[in-house]
């Protein structure tokens, strides 16, 4: 595959995660830098505008959060008409279930926590009818695209085949922490695992994508 | 704060920022952490490239006509309750005790229905009871529903006012039972030798008898 991931400059781009270690990019003027700013009271006042069944608050609730959602969807399905539904999904989950919210996370960290689900119920759907019509659409389905050796594909095709290979868990912790800028506390909270085993899984995530994404180093090379 | 090539991982996995500190100092002079260091931070930056944040206003108009929609259902449904007085979020477990009722009610409106038809009542010795069994028949069922009776006094006050919508669903089921003693004992007063409405009389009395011990134990 080539280092076409790994040799870009990040120096400037880069910066310490405020309250963990490491580093990692912060999305820049995005909605996850806009939801920190907001801050938990407007988190609270969105909970209990969504609980009042207010539609404004699912509105300003896009607002904040909306692309976000639609991007964390599209890089877990793999389609952005799959993560419209997904999200749409998800808004229609939220007014339904508001009324079990009883915040023992951020209100945010709740949604996102459906939105995950339902992407995954929605793969395993699409798995399942892929699986039943498996026979009829074998001759018909267009082949791989062809890698030829020497070619280099976008960063971003290729990391999503890297992140494909990878385990769903470790997908979802990844795209969580370095694509949509979540904190491990959050993410544990969305995933209902421990902080520690999402900073485990980011461990092992990226020691995967390393070992897709590079070659073998010389060294390893003539070991072999 | 020195580190060498073994805390690396330790470092990618859980570091504090003054260890990462630390180990870019050893990587200063360590090409391979160097390496492994640039690796590991162009991975995250790598991360950024699925990140594309469009605005979708369109998708906004979809969700808020499927949001609308789903509340005016909602609120329909809403409406319905509150119409039989049963409004309002805390009247949620009052619906519960109302759906359980009507769920007792069919079920024994059920058994009635689908029960095969009784046979013709022979006329021979062995279905109808003779006078002296008949008596001590109606001597026995009134002793039964005397100790029926003094259960349902005991169970009367959590009945009368139900605090919970379980004691509300035994009230119901226990209205319906009366109902169908009722006809019943109209039946057998008609026919006082039918040992078949006899059997099915008693059956109703021990249901009763059991759902007011249910009631009694639920009290305690």
């Amino acid at each position: 595959m080539g280092t076409v991931g790994l040799t870009l400059g990040w120096e400037d781009t880069i910066s310490p995660a405020s309250d963990e270690g490491g580093r990692r990019v912060e999305p820049s003027e995005t909605a996850a830098g806009r939801n920190r700013d907001s801050g938990l009271s407007d988190d609270a006042t969105l909970a209990a505008g969504c609980a009042a069944g207010d539609l404004r608050a699912y509105e300003r609730l896009y607002q904040l959060q909306g692309s976000r959602m639609k991007n964390l969807a599209r890089n877990l399905l793999g389609s952005p008409t799959d993560a419209e539904d997904a999200v749409q999904d998800t808004f229609l989950k939220i007014q339904r279930g508001i009324g079990s919210f009883r915040g023992q996370s951020a209100f945010v960290t709740w949604t996102f926590r459906i939105l995950v689900n339902t992407c995954h119920d929605l793969r395993r759907s699409r798995v399942r009818r892929k699986e039943h019509s498996h026979d009829q659409a074998s001759e018909d389905r267009p082949l791989p695209e062809p890698r030829a050796p020497g070619s280099h594909p976008s960063l971003r095709m290729a990391l999503e085949r890297a992140l494909a290979s990878l385990t769903q868990h470790q997908r979802d912790v990844f795209l969580l922490y370095e694509v949509e800028g979540f904190r491990h506390a959050e993410i544990a909270a969305m995933l209902q695992i421990s902080e520690t085993a999402s900073k485990n899984t980011l461990f092992q995530a990226k020691k995967n994508l390393r070992g897709i994404l590079e070659p073998p180093r010389a060294s390893e090379a003539g070991a072999l | 704060m020195n580190l060498s090539c073994h805390d690396r991982d330790r470092v990618f996995l859980d570091g504090s920022a003054e260890e990462w500190a630390a180990l870019e100092q050893h990587a200063a002079h360590c090409p391979v952490c160097a390496e492994e260091i640039r690796a590991w931070q162009a991975l995250s930056q790598a991360g950024g490239e699925l990140r594309d944040y469009r605005d979708d206003p369109a998708l906004w108009a979809k969700i808020e006509a499927s949001l609308q929609h789903n509340q005016g259902r909602r609120e329909r449904t809403l409406g319905f309750w509150e119409r039989l007085g049963f409004g309002g979020p805390a009247a949620l477990s009052w619906r519960a005790a109302l759906v359980g009722a009507l769920v007792v009610v069919l079920a024994v409106a059920g058994v009635y229905v689908i029960r095969p038809p009784s046979p013709p009542v022979a006329a021979g010795p062995a279905r109808l009871l003779k006078s002296s069994a008949l008596a001590e028949v109606q001597r026995t069922e009134r002793d039964y529903m005397k100790a029926i009776d003094q259960l349902a006094a005991e169970a009367k006050p959590e009945l009368d006012s139900p605090t919970t919508p379980l004691m509300a669903s035994y009230k119901e089921k226990l209205i319906v039972l009366d109902s169908a003693i009722d006809e019943l004992r109209v039946e057998t007063w008609h026919n006082p030798s039918n040992a078949h409405l006899r059997y099915e009389l008693l059956a109703m009395y021990q249901e009763k008898q059991q759902t007011l011990q249910e009631v009694l134990e639920t009290k305690r």
